[in-house]
């Protein structure tokens, strides 16, 4: 069997000028990664991630063990053609526009000018900087530099995809964007590396994980077997009456289970989305990127053109996650919040950064009852994890007033 | 090749987006004309030109050699810096072709502005006396002696080893100590080889000095030759002048046995110049023989002088002639600019394979001054290797002889006395300069290059 990515004993020390102050950045590292498949290196900064992915593309000698990759040596001509590499940070030339950019990197992949220009538009239209791609890159914000990052290493239509860290400093949108991305690659047979210490991003997306922790792999596995409860059921059904609801909770007293009856929430991206589609529908302008975006036609083979946002709002997304979704929610229903609240949103939302979970959201309609909620709050491997309280909901409430239970709508 | 220059290209790019190459071409663009008006040398015609020409390409040189290390360096240590370079090793290119794009990129850089500065050089020169007042006999002299490639003939030295041998066996050991005191074997047959080679460029009162050369190829019969003369003497008259009775041609056809037809010309004069300043005589160029012989007679006329008249070692006398055009000397003058551009590429290649920015800088100007001055550093060390020891001689020595020979090839010294850069001379250069040196150096770059860890952050 080969493997996509294989690390045998992979071990990375630093050292510094003296030999001294050793860091083991990377110890013993024992990676199989399969073709077509969508694997997550998980762990806090400083684990490990990028310097096991410097090893991977020889940027970095291992200090012991080997590194394989499609096969062979990351440094290969006949192997870095496949592979695309978005690295920690876009470093790019600063003086080269976004096409000159993209045109440059597809020429050090050998690709003829007609090839080039193609896929160029495509990914500029992809990553919505079609109406910016004149401006020098050096002038992009940190999310748009990332997404001409991402363009970067799409340009050969990679077969294996080695993300470091690709959401940081992207939108919402782009981070769903990405995750689509990765999604349709997937389903194309692509191999996917995804470096992050975003667990929602890694959740949403991976087959299989593995969490570093001072270079170390300390669990590895399916997403599905890791973060299954076995221990729990959870039934999603549309609003019923209240009659039907004490029935239910005198079927589960019965069965001496602890139980909880809340209003599914919506998640956080998916109403800032909405709400973002919303504002462009009413044509309000942007000297950012716009959001408005397919994925490549060269990257899906189909070469059907799909609105990847009417699939975002319609919550459909996440019944393609491989993974259960571990939603956290607060299920005190709230004042409903006006129309016009949704610029406070965002602004919190930029606060909140990297973990819009955590926030707390006044539920709005929901548009699809199919969506699947969880309730319980997980303290699993994801949540001992970080430092980061990302996963920790604010309030969990175990046995709401039966009335109030199934509604959230005002 | 294609992905090698896509490096070049964006290389260029980069270079013309650095502060300085812009700050180099905004000033050269402005000194050169401005030079142009302001140089005016002796004054005369003929030395504005020179004066020109000279602090013209000079400038122009260093201006880009300056302009060359700085961005062969950049364009490499700033990739790393900036870690533009992840991105780019991790396409299918091979490391070696990334630094033989920048490398490419810079001398195409480099070709591109030595066009332009070399034109604009000799834009001014060509069109310099149009715009200022000179006598026609100045120009006259611009024409003979500036706007021209002359071929020079150096009479070669006397073997004189055996006279050398002689004279010594017959010191003895006394004379040794008295005469020569303190002074090796070698340096006293040093001082004996000057003196018997100068004897014989010396003519004593009423006695004829005569030089031969053989394969003068004169381009146009109809134009000059010029005799270049230094003369040196044992007593220094009064007024500093003394004088000489020139013959120039082909004596042999006065000799007994020598064939009537196919006569050539001689030419005659008798002047009066002063000492130990350069003169020139200019002679018609038919005095040459068809088979390219030509010989050149000075005489010490008796009643007039009364001292041996010497003609210095090294530059007393040589014979000029005009062998190619000023335009085809410029060229090889600008090429032999680019040589060492070509040369600088490569050490900055090197230096950015392994050093930082500031630390490459160092080295390479270091290297460049060196090589600028490396004539007197090896004459200096040439002094010191008979006291001290050998070990200079075959250590700090050979590796001067490594470094670039700057000076030794300075375009200026071909241009100002309008001598000509035979393109043998420039073909030399091109092959120790860029073929083996310029070569070396880059490999070598490659190859640190291909094995360093670009990941790497030393702090
Ligand atoms: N060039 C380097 N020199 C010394 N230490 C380094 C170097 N690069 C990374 N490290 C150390 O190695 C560890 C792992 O870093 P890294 O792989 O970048 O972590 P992350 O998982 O956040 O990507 C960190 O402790 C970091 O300080
Ligand atoms: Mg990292």
């Amino acid at each position: 069997m080969e493997y996509a990515i294989e690390t045998i004993g992979l071990t990375k020390i630093f050292s510094d000028w003296w030999g001294r102050a050793r860091v083991y950045a990377v110890d013993d590292l024992n990676l199989q990664i399969l073709p077509n498949e969508v694997f997550g290196l998980l762990g806090p900064n400083g684990s490990g991630k990028t310097t096991t992915i410097k090893m991977l593309l020889g940027l970095l000698h291992p200090t012991k063990g080997h590194a394989l990759i499609l096969g062979g040596d990351g440094t290969d001509p006949k192997i870095s053609k496949r592979i695309g590499f978005l690295p920690e940070e876009s470093y790019l030339y600063r003086f080269l526009n976004a096409r000159e950019t993209l045109d440059f990197y597809g020429r050090l992949f050998g690709l003829d000018s007609k090839t080039r220009q193609v896929r160029i538009e495509a990914l500029l239209e992809m990553v919505g900087l079609k109406a910016v791609a004149s401006r020098p890159v050096g002038t992009y914000s940190k999310g748009m530099a990332r997404r001409i990052g991402l363009a970067q290493a799409l340009i050969n239509d990679p077969d294996l995809l080695i993300l470091d860290e690709p959401t940081t400093g992207l939108d919402p949108i782009g981070t769903r964007q990405i995750k689509d991305l990765i999604l349709k690659l997937a389903e194309r047979g692509k191999t996917v590396l995804l470096c992050s210490h975003l667990l929602a991003d890694v959740e949403d997306v991976c087959h299989r994980i593995a969490i570093l922790y001072g270079g170390k792999v300390q669990a590895q596995g399916r997403v599905k077997d890791l973060l299954q409860q076995t221990n729990k059921t959870q039934i999603v059904t549309d609003t019923v009456s209240d009659a039907a609801v004490s029935r239910i909770r005198q079927i589960l007293s019965d069965e001496h289970a602890e139980y909880e009856v809340t209003a599914p929430m919506e998640k956080l991206e998916t109403f800032f989305i909405k709400t973002v589609v919303e504002a462009q529908q009413q044509a309000t302008p942007t000297s950012g990127a716009v959001s408005t975006t397919q994925i490549g036609d060269f990257l899906t083979a189909g070469g059907r053109q799909e609105n990847i946002l009417d699939k975002l709002v319609s919550t459909s997304v996440s019944e393609k996650t491989p993974a259960e979704p571990v939603q956290t929610e607060a299920v005190q229903p709230r004042e409903v919040v006006p129309p016009t609240a949704n610029k406070d949103l965002l602004s919190k939302l930029t606060q909140a950064g990297a973990s819009p979970q955590t926030e707390r959201v006044s539920p709005t309609p929901v548009e699809t009852p199919s969506e699947v909620r969880q309730e319980e709050v997980k303290k699993g491997v994801l949540d001992k994890l970080t430092k980061n309280d990302a996963a920790n909901p604010p309030s969990a409430i175990r046995h709401p007033p039966s009335k109030d239970g199934g509604s959230g709508h005002a | 090749m294609r992905r090698v220059w896509a490096v070049a290209t964006n290389t260029i790019r980069q270079a013309m987006r650095m502060k300085v190459a812009a700050v180099f071409i905004v000033l050269l663009l402005v000194l050169l004309p401005v030079m142009g008006f302001t140089a005016t040398g002796d004054g005369t015609l003929k030395g504005r030109l020179q004066t020109f020409v000279s602090y013209g390409l000079s400038l122009t040189s260093l201006l880009l050699s300056l302009l060359t290390i700085i961005v062969s360096i950049y364009t490499v240590t700033s990739d790393i810096e900036h870690r533009q370079i992840y991105t780019v090793v991790t396409k299918p290119i091979r490391r070696y072709q990334i630094i033989l794009g920048k490398v490419l990129g810079v001398i195409v850089l480099d070709v591109a502005l030595l066009v332009l500065f070399a034109g604009i050089v000799y834009g001014v020169t060509a069109w310099l006396p149009k715009f200022v007042n000179a006598t026609q006999e100045e120009r006259q002299a611009v024409d003979n002696e500036f706007y021209t490639a002359r071929a020079s003939l150096v009479p070669p030295l006397a073997d004189v080893q055996k006279e050398v041998e002689a004279t010594y066996r017959k010191l003895s050991k006394e004379d040794l100590a008295t005469i020569y005191p303190n002074m090796s074997q070698e340096e006293v047959f040093k001082q004996l080889t000057n003196r018997k080679r100068l004897e014989k460029r010396a003519a004593a009162v009423g006695q004829w000095l005569v030089w031969e050369f053989h394969n003068v190829k004169v381009r146009d019969p109809n134009q000059s030759l010029f005799v270049r003369f230094k003369y040196d003497v044992s007593v220094t008259p009064q007024d500093e002048q003394v004088y000489g009775r020139w013959q120039v041609g082909d004596p042999r056809q006065f000799q007994q046995g020598a064939q009537g037809p196919g006569q050539t010309p001689v030419w005659e004069q008798t002047r009066k110049d002063i000492v130990r300043k350069f003169h020139e005589l200019e002679v018609p160029a038919s005095v040459v023989a068809k088979d390219g012989y030509l010989a050149v007679g000075f005489y010490n006329p008796p009643p007039l002088n009364d001292t041996v008249v010497l003609f210095p070692l090294d530059d007393g006398l040589e014979v000029l002639y005009k062998a190619d055009t000023f335009a085809g000397n410029f060229l090889r003058a600008a090429l032999l600019i680019l040589c060492r551009l070509v040369f600088l590429a490569c050490l900055g290649a090197l230096a950015a394979s392994f050093l930082s920015f500031p630390v490459a800088i160092l080295f390479c100007i270091v290297i460049f001054v060196t090589g600028t001055a490396s004539g007197f550093i090896v004459d200096s060390f040439g002094y010191m290797d008979q006291n001290i020891s050998r070990i200079y001689t075959y250590t700090v020595q050979a590796i001067l002889q490594l470094l670039p020979q700057f000076d030794k090839y300075n375009p200026t010294k071909f241009l100002v006395p309008a001598r000509l850069m035979t393109w043998s001379l420039l073909g030399e250069v091109a092959l120790v300069m860029v073929m083996i040196k310029g070569l070396l150096l880059l490999a070598l770059a490659l190859l640190i290059f291909s094995f360093r860890e670009l990941a790497k952050v030393v702090v």
